[in-house]
């Protein structure tokens, strides 16, 4: 019994060292970038850092010469990576960079379009195919119909008029249009984006293309008065593409790109480029329709930083911390002793003379559900405080009913 | 109480008579036939209104079309409300009569009555419904009849002790498409039904944490909460109470008492509740308002039909009630039914078939049963199933488990978390009766 006990153990000690050098280096990604109307130097290492944190990618960063340089020396080795990010628009590639592209993804590479990415290249014919819609760039009719939703029908629209357009920067509603995708299953079917350029008028061959989601382009925001697709995803030859029109950066990143819906979406959309499924979970911080959920620092809450900004809680403040608490205990407790693990840690928030009353009193109300004998004398402690009384003997009441 | 029931009795005979000869002496001054051609006091019903926000004066303003219904009295924690609900009263009967109150305690006690019209925020309706009840007055509550599962055993045995009539503002039962469809599912013209979805509004939106205000001169915030925890007002009172857990459930609890309803009228669940319930909700991230504005729950019952109750955007059919049996579909919604097979919806329902129980007006429905002394069509008891399944659903998604429901003894087995959740503690003074 106790050798096999210990080749169990050895043998899951190897499955941990395997799983460790797996993580970080299951995909390599490439963010090609050096050209751009846009903040490229804010954009790409935000955009690195956003992949890195997946603990699926590294992300390498490929600067192209600067405009009117000589595009000839930009030759990177895209076969060495799993997806290539598109955070470019610019001069032309030489004929042998877009051949090695091209073959890159015909042969399975994978490719993520964000934003000015599909303003780029006009005038390379599989680029578009591969980027489905686009905008800019003298794009009208020749190069395809525009797409859009009029009453949740797409409208394939192949009147004459320019491609690319955008009203004013706003926060505006992101709505699903194919909740079974690996990249969408799973969301809200509606949410709030942060304040963005809603890209709009966008026209291409629209070929192999699935739209995951749209946004309506109000007309007093200056936009068009339809509802325009945002997020697509495609194939060409064996590889696959997908398109964000989303995340408009400022130079220190902005709403745009600090927005859950956005980090969440070009996270899942990169893993299925680079691999046709998605294994991360969605945050909770991601946003609903009741308004937009931004992470300044571009990183996931912690339970932990949770609990300290609980603490320092007022009825002035954001309550996304304790909601992201809540939903940790909602979706990571099974068991009542899963249930504990957060109640102690809950309970030295109670415990604590420097946490506010304010904080206190929504852990309480949750504890008053979730808790267990381990908050009984914390919260008779508490009752005895005339801020904290009601709420304190609500929470007893449920969890000790006899009395 | 007993002049009461004497008065009741007094009303039930006298219709009673009125549909035979005239044997009866006519003890009735004519005098008393007031202007308009009222009727006599005696075959008048006295009512009174508790909550005359929109819902309250929307429902008063359909009483006050009935000459039989004579308004003496509202009762509103906004005084504002209450003032504007005397006045519509006022107008009626071009007097200056209608009593105001502010606190409902006074008003129950004060007032005599024969029934009492009720739309309050639902933190309210386990005491006041029960109160009512208690001193044997009819009700017309509005849906939900409750915040929790707890409130509503405690309504509904108030309802049974005390034997008044009490009609549930599930007004789409007295509509003709909602009977429609019910009656041709349960005579099975879409066969055995196998299961059922549910599809009520999407959630709200948010507004964020506004700044705490000064309550207005004629609100009495303290008593708008009762027995709801302390809060600071932010001028979220009036209708937006809604996206507030600690007063409701969002659109999920307020449509229960609709389309969950007519589901479990056309599948002959209205007496029972599921035995499993399961799904997930998506919650507000930030802000006061807290209720989950998309949601998605499936629940099993113990004769293998399995009814799931989502956000319209979710399904299909969007919204209404759609019970899918072996042989097609019928989904029903406001101003609309439709059928797997067009043929279905011209279906005529024999003599010899089931009939169902008919209502063509709520309010004339409620009026009528205070006189016969029958059951309305929303009684207090399916009022309370109807609920009970989106409590429940709203205790699977917020525990993020999958839970176990008794129908029979109203239970949570083997979920003490969950079973929590059954109840809200009422905050002092208030508790709620056992009864």
């Amino acid at each position: 019994m106790k050798k096999q006990y210990l080749i169990v153990l050895i043998f899951a000690g190897l499955l941990t060292i395997f799983n460790a050098c797996q993580k970080g280096t299951a995909y390599k990604a490439l963010i090609v970038t050096g050209q751009n109307n846009h903040n490229w130097k804010s954009s790409s290492p935000i955009l690195q850092q956003v992949l890195e944190q997946t603990g699926l990618f590294t992300a390498e960063i490929a600067k192209s010469p600067e405009k009117g340089g000589d595009m000839n020396t930009f030759n990177p080795d895209f076969s060495k990576y799993s997806v290539i990010v598109i955070d470019y628009n610019g001069d032309s590639w030489s004929e042998k960079t877009k051949t090695a592209f091209v073959d890159y993804v015909n042969n399975g590479g994978g490719v993520v379009v964000y934003h000015a990415g599909d303003n780029t290249f006009p005038e390379w014919k599989e680029y578009n195919l591969m980027i489905g819609l686009g905008g800019w760039g003298d794009r009208n009719e020749k190069d395809g119909p525009y797409m859009y939703y009029r009453h949740d029908s797409l409208i394939v629209d192949s009147s004459a008029g320019r491609g690319g357009n955008h009203g004013k920067r706003h926060e505006f509603e992101i709505k699903a249009r194919n909740t079974e995708h690996p990249i969408i299953k799973g969301l809200p079917q509606r949410w709030i984006h942060g304040a963005d350029e809603l890209y709009a008028q966008l026209r291409g061959p629209g070929k192999n293309m699935e739209i995951l989601a749209s946004a309506y382009s109000d007309t007093a925001k200056g936009g068009t008065g339809r509802d325009e697709p945002l997020l697509m995803a495609l194939s060409y030859g064996k590889g696959r593409i997908f398109h964000t029109a989303l995340g408009h950066a400022d130079e220190d990143g902005g709403p745009a790109l600090e927005c859950v819906g956005f980090i969440t979406t070009f996270q899942r959309g990169a893993e299925w480029a680079a691999s046709g499924k998605v294994t991360q979970k969605v945050p909770y911080d991601f946003p609903t329709m009741t308004g937009s959920s931004l992470r300044p620092d571009f990183k996931e809450l912690t339970l932990e930083g949770d609990l300290a900004k609980i603490a320092q809680y007022d009825i002035t403040k954001s309550t996304k911390y304790f909601s992201d608490l809540q939903s940790r205990i909602r979706y990571e407790a099974k068991t009542p002793a899963d249930f504990q693990i957060f109640e102690k840690q809950m309970i030295k928030v109670l415990e604590s003379a420097d946490a506010s009353d304010d904080g206190k009193k929504l852990l309480i109300r949750e504890i008053s559900w979730m808790g267990s004998e381990l908050s009984i004398p914390v919260l008779q402690e508490l009752a005895k405080r005339e801020q904290l009384k009601d709420v304190a003997e609500f929470a007893l009441a449920r969890l000790q009913p006899a009395k | 109480m007993l002049d009461k029931s004497t008065r009741r009795d007094f009303l039930k005979r006298s219709a009673t008579v009125a549909t035979g000869a005239l044997i009866l002496p006519q003890i009735i001054p004519s005098t008393a036939l007031g202007m308009g051609g009222k009727l006599p006091p005696s075959d008048r019903i006295v009512m009174g209104a508790i909550g005359v926000g929109s819902q309250g004066t929307g429902n008063m303003r359909e009483f006050l079309k009935f000459n039989q219904v004579q308004f003496v009295s509202v009762c509103d924690v906004d005084a504002k409300h209450a003032t504007n609900a005397k006045g519509m009263a006022d107008k009626t009967y071009k007097n200056t009569d209608c009593r105001t109150y502010g606190d409902y305690r006074e008003f129950l006690e004060k007032e005599k009555l024969d029934a009492v019209t009720i739309a309050l925020p639902d933190h309210w309706h386990g005491l006041i419904y029960t109160a009512a009840a208690n001193k044997k007055l009819d009700v017309y509550g509005e849906k939900p009849i409750c915040r929790t599962i707890k409130d509503g055993q405690t309504i509904v045995n108030a309802v049974e002790k005390n034997k008044i009539i009490w009609q549930t503002g599930s007004w789409q039962r007295s509509q003709s498409n909602f009977h429609h469809a019910v009656e041709l599912v349960r005579n099975g013209r879409i066969g055995k039904i196998k299961h059922i979805e549910v599809g009520l509004p999407n959630g709200n939106k948010g507004i964020g944490t506004p700044p705490v205000k000064e309550v207005p001169a004629e609100l009495n915030w303290e008593m708008w909460l009762g027995p709801a925890l302390k809060v600071p007002y932010r001028g979220v009172s009036h209708w937006d109470w809604r996206w507030i857990l600690d007063y409701s459930g969002g659109q999920l609890t307020d449509w229960a008492g609709h389309h969950i309803d007519i589901a479990n009228w056309g599948a002959e669940l209205e007496h029972t509740g599921p035995i499993e319930i399961s799904g997930e909700g998506v919650y507000p991230r930030d802000g006061i308002f807290n209720v989950p504005v998309e949601y998605d729950f499936l629940c099993k019952y113990a004769n293998g039909i399995e009814m799931r109750v989502a956000n319209s955007a979710r399904l299909v059919h969007g919204g209404g009630a759609t019970w899918y049996g072996e042989k097609g579909w019928i989904n029903v919604d406001r101003g609309r039914i439709e059928a797997s097979d067009p043929k279905i919806l011209q279906e005529v329902i024999g003599p010899n078939e089931i009939q169902i129980y008919k209502s063509n007006n709520h309010y004339q429905n409620f009026l009528d049963c205070i006189k016969s002394r029958e059951e309305t069509i929303t009684p207090i008891q399916v009022a309370y199933r109807a609920i009970s399944v989106a409590l429940l659903g709203e205790i699977a998604m917020t525990t993020g488990k999958k839970i176990q429901w008794d129908p029979a003894k109203e239970e949570i087995i083997g979920n003490p978390a969950a079973s929590r959740l059954l109840s809200r503690p009422y905050r002092q003074p208030w508790s709620l009766p056992t009864i």
